[in-house]
């Protein structure tokens, strides 16, 4: 075949495409059973035998956002301690039950929840519904495993100092953001906030914090749905709720003029780099719209940002936009790194490119293209029953209704220009308010770093995420 | 049968047939009709047409065909115009006039096929309209999945397809058998390069527009390099499934070398290699692990490279490396998801039939020799947490004894309840985490350990314990639970990768690459079954030596304390 059919015909082809005829209007969610017991706790059960597999996603409502002051990571090594024994079975007789099934089953805290994931052959769907109510209703929560756990988790935020940058890079960037909002908490702790933990707090978490009415059980694969509520009702029906209130988080003030903190790994050969303020929250009403602008700005590899940095320039092999959202309203932070020696030519160009976003926007081809690009990927976040429970799961614990993926094709369809443009100027900073950080070897940056604001420097090996004015809950 | 009267009433209507030209036009359509569709058959590439435009053109001859005799029957042409045959009186009909018109019809065609018929000799042909070519071949096995096929184009390329139409998305992967193992001293690395350049422009398409008329077709696109191949990953709607043909398509047979590309992709390597070796201590003890246990066999190389072969790449390089190992004979593509296997056959003939077949690579000949003795590598670094890591010499993916240890591996890392997991993590807390793999390749590969210790923790009691744990293997055994639980969860892992197109078509690639054909990803759960403890012992015992190890260490400079 000649090239030039072959351009004309991608052309063609992709022409055909923008126009949005040839897609769908995303994905609808298949039957689900919805039950609510009397304690609160929320059922969701869907059947599905394409393989022999089932799978659970149970969400406890609460997460990091409640742990105390000065105690950041509570909530993640209850998580853990939920897997080391409960129901009569230690903690080598509850892995051993786990691995021999050729189970998965575990435990972890996030920002607003502590989720459970599970996944087993379809044979042994009791034994499943068994070890989820043991963990989350008669866990041992012993102080030996408690004390192996906190001792890890340190070790553990020791050994990503020395090899996960990318990992705490996000971490440093919210502490520093959010201040002493709870959202600037880190989720897994500090190693000075876990080592503040003793195995009462853990106890005392346990008491207030969970209970049924926290509870929302997704179970998902190859069963019978009603004797999989009829179990699960037996599971959990009786679980009494939560001693105390969950209550309710402000919104964090957005940074405006710009604020620097300088993270030093002497010796690192490439500078990290996180350039963030407050964005938006999870049930941030034009989503669609604003997943349009993110996708184009820094969320697919032509991206804007990659474009810029990786494509045309070599600075990077990486360069994204990332959103956390919450109940309330997350971060918003253009991400990257690169060889220490062309940090600021990196930075000045991911500063341009938001520039570009907010002045010029996104043209009607760019639109179309990300619209398609979400559209087309859609379908495999939800192509197996494990992944639709982990939806459903979050759907109803974070009080989203079905329509949240039901109706997000028909949104982004219903996009326009304006609508993105709008978006735009209400969600990405202007580059004069952000916050700044970057960890990389200081004192080969320290100096520029200075000059983009007020610049606040620390060591990598300080056992806090937070920066040293901020930092007396720690 | 009929009597005399039938034979009449036949013999009139054969001579009336004859009279009215009825044969002839039938001799003249079906020469033309051939002859349009050979013509168009060898045009096709040369404009790019479709494939589906010759079917049409072959639908509408064949729908043609009793029309024409009908109206050769019904009709006649008269000097007065088109009248039906039976208004026209004997007198007036120019019945024998056509049919000498028809004969020289008949004449030019004739010469024409027998022109194409000479051509046809010359040349070979391609394959005939709607014949499907090479056909697709269905499992001949039990056990797997009945609506799979299988094709290996005249060129060489082998495609399997999936069908599975839960989702309307489709999961592309082809692999390119180039990796690590094909490079030598000066070239280390290129590989992974080449995977880099692949994204990097055509001779029409720019450097970064693969990528944009992939995205804005709803698709999204990645790539990996190992030891042994470099593997192209596609993720689509259906809709796109013509466009990523065509992209494919290009990249495979027009890829740009522009050395402007060349040089902004060596930068976003070199940023790669400091993120994913330089600052990250796992990669990096890895990296001398390798370099340490192979001495000979080119798996001693780093898949990104060493720095000085990175900073020297050139673009003959890069050129020469496109001929060897991107060649249709070198490559197997996978497509599983929303596609029936005639469209994907179809759309390989359109744009992957003209890729031109080469000599195959010349053949990884160095065998790595048996190692003689026990080798150690120490990385002084400013380290926190220490690392132990320790790799011993083992077999090929395609060996039986793989699957063995692949089972005592899981007995031994895998799970909170495993061996080493178990004594080292939760009972001494001798280390944070510890882990284990097997590098399965060609070549005999690594069976490799690692672990990561709490800050000031004891690396030469980790180093022993691990050893014990080895020795105690080798000694003894595993017990039939134990066997039991490898089995369950490895048939689990099967199971959740069947459940997407990615795991399928992951799956699918690499059983056909490195284990002599796709219907073996089905054999596991029967081959797990079929494994006893006794084989997983002996398998223990020959690779867990002493003298077949290598220890790494990675620590800080001096002896510190972090509590």
């Amino acid at each position: 075949m000649t090239p030039g059919r072959t351009l004309l015909q991608v052309t063609v082809l992709s022409f055909a495409l923008l126009s949005g005829a040839a897609f769908g209007a995303g994905v609808t969610l298949p039957d689900f059973e919805r039950v609510e017991l009397a304690n609160g706790t929320v059922l969701l059960v869907s059947e599905n035998r394409e393989v022999p597999l089932v799978a659970v996603t149970a969400i406890l409502r609460g997460g990091a956002l409640v742990d105390p002051e000065g105690r950041s990571g509570l909530a993640s090594l209850l998580a853990s301690l939920l897997e080391k024994g409960a129901g009569g079975r230690n903690a080598a007789q509850f892995a051993e039950a786990i691995d021999a099934s050729g189970g998965l089953l575990s435990s972890r805290a996030d920002l607003e929840s502590i989720t459970i994931s599970g996944s087993f052959l379809a044979r042994d769907a009791d034994l499943m519904v068994e070890l989820l109510a043991d963990m989350l209703l008669r866990p041992d929560l012993e102080q030996t495993e408690f004390d192996k756990l906190r001792e890890r988790s340190i070790n553990f935020i020791r050994a990503a100092k020395d090899t996960n940058l990318n990992a705490l890079l996000p971490i440093y960037g919210q502490a520093f953001l959010f201040g002493a909002h709870p959202y600037g908490n880190p989720v897994s702790g500090s190693e000075s906030s876990l080592a503040a933990i003793r195995h009462a707090d853990v106890r005392d978490y346990y008491e207030q914090q969970l209970g049924g009415d926290r509870l929302v059980v997704a179970v998902t694969g190859d069963f019978d749905a009603a004797a999989m509520v009829a179990k699960l009702t037996a599971a959990f029906g009786d679980w009494q709720p939560a001693a105390a209130p969950l209550s309710d988080v402000p919104r964090a003030s957005p940074q405006s003029g710009r604020r620097v903190l300088l993270i030093d790994k002497p010796g690192a050969t490439q500078t990290y780099f996180w350039l963030g303020n407050v964005g938006v929250a999870r049930n941030y009403e034009k989503r669609a719209a604003l997943d349009i602008a993110n996708t184009v700005f820094g969320g697919r590899y032509t991206s804007m940002l990659n474009t810029e940095l990786r494509m045309k320039s070599g600075l990077t092999y990486g360069a994204q936009s990332q959103l956390s959202r919450a109940s309330r309203p997350g971060s918003l932070a253009i991400v990257s790194y690169t060889p220490t020696e062309t940090t600021f030519e990196a930075i000045d160009k991911a500063l341009g490119v938001l520039d570009r976003l907010r002045g010029a926007g996104v043209d009607q081809k760019a639109l179309a293209s990300a619209r398609n690009y979400i559209l087309g990927q859609f379908p495999t976040t939800l192509e197996t029953a494990a992944q639709l429970g982990r939806q459903l799961a979050a759907l109803a614990a974070f009080g989203l209704d079905v329509g949240y993926i039901n109706g997000y094709g028909q949104a982004l369809m219903a996009t326009d220009e304006a609508t993105v443009a709008a978006v735009i100027q209400a969600v990405y900073p202007s580059p004069d308010d952000l916050v700044f950080v970057l960890l990389g070897d200081a004192e080969a940056i320290r100096e520029r770093a200075g000059e983009y604001g007020p610049l606040i420097e620390m060591s990598i090996t300080e056992p806090r995420f937070r920066a040293p004015p901020a930092d007396n809950d720690e | 049968m009929g009597g005399p009267g039938t034979t009449i009433t036949i013999m009139s209507l054969f001579s009336e047939l004859r009279r009215r030209n009825v044969f002839k036009v039938l001799l003249v359509y079906l020469i033309a009709g051939w002859l349009i569709v050979k013509l168009l058959h060898h045009l096709h590439p040369l404009f790019g047409l479709p494939h589906w435009i010759e079917k049409l053109v072959g639908l509408i001859l064949l729908i043609g065909l009793p029309l024409a005799l009908y109206f050769a029957w019904i009709y006649e042409i008269t000097p007065v115009g088109l009248k039906k045959a039976v208004d026209v009186t004997q007198t007036q009909s120019i019945v024998y006039k056509t049919g000498q018109k028809l004969n020289a019809a008949l004449a030019v065609v004739s010469v024409l096929l027998l022109a194409a018929l000479i051509v046809g000799r010359l040349f070979p042909e391609p394959p005939a309209l709607l014949d499907l070519g090479p056909k697709m071949v269905a499992p001949a096995m039990p056990g797997v999945p009945p609506g799979i096929r299988s094709v290996t184009l005249d060129n060489g390329l082998e495609i399997i397809v999936w069908p599975d139409h839960d989702i309307p998305n489709v999961a592309l992967y082809y692999f390119v058998r180039a990796g690590a193992r094909n490079e030598y001293p000066g070239i280390t690395g290129l590989s992974h390069f080449f995977e880099h350049m692949m994204f990097n422009g055509t001779e029409d398409l720019e450097p970064g527009e693969f990528d944009r008329i992939m995205e804005a077709a709803g698709g999204q696109n990645n790539a990996y390099t190992s030891n042994d191949v470099t593997v192209y990953q596609d993720w689509f709607p259906r809709s796109a499934l013509e466009v990523v043909f065509e992209l494919e398509s290009e990249r495979l047979q027009n890829l740009a070398f522009d050395p402007e590309a060349v040089e902004s992709e060596r930068g976003v390597i070199i940023s790669e290699r400091r993120t994913t070796v330089d600052n990250n201590n796992i990669s990096r003890l890895l990296e001398q692990m390798r370099a340490t246990a192979y001495i000979a066999h080119p798996y001693q190389f780093p898949i990104i490279g060493w720095p000085s072969d990175i900073e020297s790449w050139t673009v003959d390089d890069l050129e020469r490396y496109y001929r060897t190992y991107y060649a249709p004979n070198n490559i197997t593509m996978v497509v599983a998801g929303d596609v029936t296997p005639a469209e994907i056959l179809d759309l390989a003939e359109d744009y992957l039939e003209d890729l031109e077949a080469q000599d195959p690579p010349a053949a990884v000949r160095t065998v790595e020799p048996e190692q003689q003795g026990e080798r150690r590598v120490v990385i002084e670094t400013d380290a926190r947490t220490p690392m132990l890591h320790i790799a011993f010499h083992a077999g090929r993916a395609a060996d039986p004894e793989t699957l063995a240890m692949n089972l005592l591996l899981s007995i031994l890392v895998d799970g909170d309840s495993s061996r080493l997991h178990r004594r080292l993590v939760e009972e001494e807390q001798l280390a944070i985490s510890v882990g284990g793999f097997q590098f399965e390749g060609f070549d005999p590969g690594l069976v490799y350990f690692y672990a990561t210790l709490p800050a000031g923790g004891d690396l030469g009691l980790l180093e022993q314990r691990i050893f014990d744990e080895l020795a105690r293997v080798a000694a003894e055994g595993v017990s039939t639970d134990e066997l039991a639980k490898a089995r369950n969860m490895m048939l689990a892992d099967f199971w959740r990768s069947m459940a997407t197109i990615n795991g399928k078509a992951a799956g699918l690639g690499d059983a056909a690459v490195f284990r002599g054909g796709y219907e073996a990803l089905f054999d596991l759960p029967a081959d797990i079954e079929a494994l006893s403890a006794d084989e997983l012992k002996a398998v223990a015992a020959s690779v867990f030596r002493r003298s077949n190890a290598t220890i790494g260490l990675l620590h800080a400079p001096a002896a510190e304390d972090e509590e």
